[in-house]
């Protein structure tokens, strides 16, 4: 049993900069197509969400260029209207719902708990492959003439247009299982998977908040698997459960839809309170402040998650009883997130603060995401969101904690692990340009914005009246900024790959196994030796177990202080379930 | 091997639940013969909810399985109780912001123009009550309003 | 499926006299690989679980509503075939139980035996699944649209609003649990293939326990639908 532990002979960390890594030990395209490392498999999710992302942000792009002049500028209604559709669905439910999870969760969560791997690797792979299938039967609903319902596909008018309908609702139907095996992998891998000594209060941070995800994923996720299949059947046999003409009730397809898709908003915003904790914890060097209630939170806030769907609902003819029910039960989720912003900020109070450019999308996280929850309770309140309902004041409060906070977060995440994956440091100066640029040009995309709803610029029209026009022509510049911004971080990302300066084994000083106790470009199967944890991911206070050795002894480059490695478990297995 | 993944279950125990299981089905047809009223179908969920029970404890083994694979459980029967309930809250008060239907619509704005109509019939000198009723500038309705403040 | 792809040993790469053919190099014991297929399967189960939810709260929903209707229209259901295939399904849960029994205390042979009983009662599950439906299908009590009563005591339905609603709930729940019920005779078949090929042992039975608790779970549904759609 001993040598289960170290499979083949390995590279030790530091030793061998040109040894055998996750990426040269096989290169063929095959060995990439049949990967089960979950390594290899982040990689892959992550050049087909990027496909993903810049496909439904050009159509962003292309909606904001419409919107430049109050009248038809570039295209007819009907064509608009397949614009914003197909950039919510592609967004929502093709890019940020798979996004972090299968990217940098695939990638860095076993690596941060001490396993060789996720606990099903052949699943983790099947979960990629079901991701393509539902891609694919995107494209057929393009092909098919498109989808103009909105990402919503609100009864009945989703069953009476257009023949792309029942395409995309299969794309979804089977998308969903993408996600249900990555948050069932996880929640398993979290459970059974973990090193000797990494208990549970020892996990880092971004592992609870995939904890925490996978849990409202592996719930939520079939029942909008169902209410697609019902949608479908509603089409084909008319089973009149939806379509108020047979008698059903449209407004109990809205109750469907949403118990998943209130909860899928805590899939996208969830991984990015964990990257978040990382983060500030690393770039202010100080342990992070009430590990244990930002921990708690996340999981608060998946369980609270399911029980405020109905605040989507507030005008659609739902009973007053249970808008207010639910209106109540919605303030209830900002205590969750209100601990874990003021958590952070302690964090970052008398922190050695290090502005590096993961830091930079940490601290306009912070910023973004404050007014994406400010906003979302003043939406919360039930007489304030007939005002505002299905008016810009919507799009723009969740455009701020979708992209202000998940979209910043993972770039934050995927800057500040970026040399753990491909081995080579991005360019510190462009990067700090492009995380001013998007700051810049988020702000100005979506803060005159919510002026707009609130004057009553109602979502999803092409054109509008002429005194909305200063405020759209400011919004349509700011997204021409955050375009800008996001391209430039494509173009040196891409520039790195190549050209990038070689990155050292913890280029930032991290205390996380993944930093730590991994080679500069991870092993095939991680670690050499298993370790044995014996603090926890933060404990930048606890200075000589950290850091090993007295003070100033185990300085690194740049007199950066690099935390030691945790030492090897013992060979014989010692953990008792 | 540890005895909380592998506990084989007897085969008597097995039989008994079974003989359990067929009983409270017969049971449940029986009593769907009896008129109940109101009782009939909460007396036919609580018997399927105990041969649930009796299937999940034993037949799956959870009552003698890790803790964890419980806690799962619950919590997945938990939320669909959540589902239930909470959509029943609002198909239960359907309705209850009024009738909103398109033709009451209509009277609805008669009636208003009707109150409105009224309204305007009373002196508007009568609903002058706060300071701001008043104009700022003292121009031609200076005196009448300045009479109305003694008054 | 989880329980296809999870647990199926993987050729090993280190050649160890103690380790185990079914044991994958990622996992430290036996008992840690067979924990985990266990926890993944309970978390497949609650998917499952959380999917018929939706229709289950599509027919309280309309219950609740219409509640007449549904007294009438379940009134046309069969019940002795319903408490029939009640019966055949509890059955062939007793058949998985000793299965697995039966595998822990390594007798092979009855264990594939009672894999193989199940098979035949899940079978006859559907087989009288079949014989409702087409009883049906003859009188016209096809789901929402196509919904026109005719004959024998359909008749009556004719005239009793929202019995389309009954009746695509009906069909929609038992159509998606008899897609369960011929999943599971799939697994189930192949679980007593590899029995009968001598995979599993005492010492590894996972896939018979995890495609156990899947059937264990499609006996569950059945046993709400059967007093929901057939009783009250």
């Amino acid at each position: 049993m001993s040598t289960d532990t170290q499979n083949t002979a390995v590279a030790q960390p530091d030793e061998h900069e040109e040894g055998e890594n996750y990426l040269n030990h096989e290169t063929s395209v095959w060995s990439w197509l049949s990967t089960k490392d979950h390594k290899r498999i982040g990689v892959l999710y992550c050049v087909t969400l990027a496909l993903v992302f810049l496909a439904a942000g050009v159509l962003a792009l292309v909606m904001r260029a419409e919107l430049s002049g109050p009248g038809e500028t570039m295209m007819a209604n009907d064509t608009y209207n397949q614009v914003f559709s197909m950039h919510g669905i592609m967004m929502v439910f093709l890019f940020l719902v798979p996004s972090i999870p299968a990217i940098l969760g695939n990638f860095v969560l076993p690596m941060q708990i001490g396993a060789k791997d996720v606990a099903f690797p052949r699943l983790n792979l099947a979960s990629w492959y079901v991701y393509l299938a539902g891609a694919t039967l995107t494209i057929m609903a393009l092909l098919w003439g498109g989808v103009d319902t909105g990402w919503t596909f609100y009864t009945p008018y989703s069953k009476t247009t257009g023949g792309g309908v029942l395409w995309m609702t299969s794309a979804i139907f089977v998308a969903g299982f993408a996600n249900i095996f990555t948050g069932l992998n996880f929640i398993v891998t979290i459970h059974k998977m973990r090193a000797p000594g990494m208990t549970w209060n020892r996990l880092p941070l971004f592992v609870w908040g995939m904890y925490a995800t996978s849990i409202v994923q592996v719930l939520a996720t079939p029942v909008i698997g169902i209410t697609m299949v019902l949608l479908i059947l509603e089409q084909v046999l008319q089973i009149g459960i939806f379509d108020p003409s047979l008698g059903g009730d449209p407004v109990l397809f809205q109750h469907f839809f949403w118990f998943y898709s209130h909860p899928a908003v805590y899939i996208m915003i969830l991984p990015a309170f964990g990257i978040m904790s990382e983060l500030i914890a690393t770039f202010s060097r100080s342990r992070i402040f009430g590990y244990r209630a930002i921990a708690l939170s996340s999981v608060a806030i998946a369980m609270l998650g399911f029980l405020v769907w109905g605040h989507h609902m507030f005008v659609s003819g739902q009973s007053v009883v249970s808008s207010i029910v639910f209106s109540l039960i919605t303030y209830l989720i900002g205590i969750p997130s209100g601990i874990k912003v003021f958590n952070w900020v302690a964090t970052l109070y008398k922190g050695s603060i290090w502005l590096q450019t993961p830091m930079i999308y940490a601290l306009s996280f912070l910023f973004l995401f404050s007014i994406g929850g400010f906003t979302g309770i003043m939406v919360g309140v039930l007489s304030v969101d007939v005002h505002l309902h299905d008016t810009y004041y919507i799009v723009s409060h969740f455009h701020y904690v979708m992209m202000g906070g998940t979209v910043v977060a993972l770039l934050g995440g995927m800057h500040y692990w970026w040399p753990k994956i491909t081995g080579r440091m991005y360019n510190e100066t462009l990067g700090k340009i492009a995380a001013f640029l998007i700051f810049v040009g988020f702000n100005l995309t979506f803060f005159p914005q919510l002026v707009l709803g609130a004057k009553g610029m109602p979502r999803r029209y092409a054109t509008y009246a002429d005194r909305f026009t200063e405020l759209h022509q400011l919004s349509t510049a700011g997204s021409g900024v955050l375009g800008v911004g996001l391209f430039l971080v494509l173009g040196y990302a891409l520039w790195s790959l190549k050209y990038g300066e070689k990155a050292p084994a913890n280029p930032w000083g991290a205390a996380t196994l993944e930093w730590t106790n991994v080679a500069a470009l991870p092993d095939p199967h991680n670690f050499k030796r298993t370790p044995l944890i014996t603090r926890g991911p933060y404990d930048f206070h606890l200075a000589d177990e950290v850091f090993g050795g007295g003070d100033g002894e185990a300085d690194g480059d740049q007199g950066l202080r690099v935390p030691d490695a945790a030492p090897a478990a013992p060979l014989e297995p010692s953990r008792d379930a | 091997m540890s005895d909380d993944g592998h506990h084989i279950l007897p085969k008597a125990t097995l039989l008994k639940v079974f003989g359990g299981l067929i009983f409270l089905t017969v049971l449940t047809v029986a009593v769907a013969y009896v008129p109940l009223g109101p009782l009939a179908v909460p007396v036919a969920i609580g018997i399927a909810a105990t041969k649930a029970t009796l299937v999940v404890l034993y037949f799956m083994a959870l009552r003698y399985d890790n803790p964890v694979n419980a806690l799962t459980f619950t919590i997945g029967i938990i939320m669909v109780m959540v589902f239930i309930t909470f959509t029943m809250i609002d198909t239960a008060f359907r309705g209850d912001m009024g009738n909103v239907d398109r033709q009451t619509m209509g009277e609805i704005e008669r009636e208003q123009e009707a109150a409105q109509q009224q309204q305007e019939q009373i002196p508007s000198e009568q609903l002058r009550v706060a300071p701001a009723d008043y104009p700022d500038d003292r121009g031609a309705d200076a005196g009448a309003a300045s009479g109305d403040g003694d008054s | 499926m989880a329980t296809d792809t999870d647990i199926a040993p993987a050729p090993t790469e280190t050649d160890h006299h103690d380790h185990p053919a079914h044991l994958q190099h990622h996992f430290v014991s036996s008992e840690q690989q067979f924990d985990s297929a266990k926890l993944g399967m309970w978390l497949f189960l609650i998917t499952e679980i959380l999917l018929f939810s939706a229709m289950f709260v599509a027919y309280a929903v309309y219950r609740q509503w219409h509640p007449e209707t549904f007294v009438a229209a379940s009134e046309t259901l069969n019940v002795t075939m319903g408490t029939i295939n009640t019966i055949v399904l509890l059955t062939s849960s007793l058949t998985v139980a000793l299965s697995i029994h039966y595998i822990q205390k390594d007798e092979v042979k009855k264990c594939i035996y009672n894999l193989g009983a199940t098979l035949v009662l899940a079978g006859g599950f559907m087989v009288i699944k079949y014989f409702e439906y087409t009883s049906k299908f003859e009188h016209g009590a096809y789901p929402g649209g196509m919904f026109d009563p005719h004959g024998g005591h359909y008749a009556q339905l004719a005239d009793v609003p929202f019995a389309s609603q009954f009746f695509s709930i009906y069909f929609v729940m038992t159509g998606i649990h008899g897609l369960h019920v011929i999943i599971g005779m799939a697994v189930i078949g192949w679980v007593a293939v590899r029995a009968w090929m001598g995979s599993f042992s005492s010492e590894y039975y996972t896939p018979v326990e995890l495609t156990g608790l899947y059937w264990h779970l499609v006996d569950i549904v059945w046993i709400f639908l059967f007093p929901m759609l057939y009783l009250i």
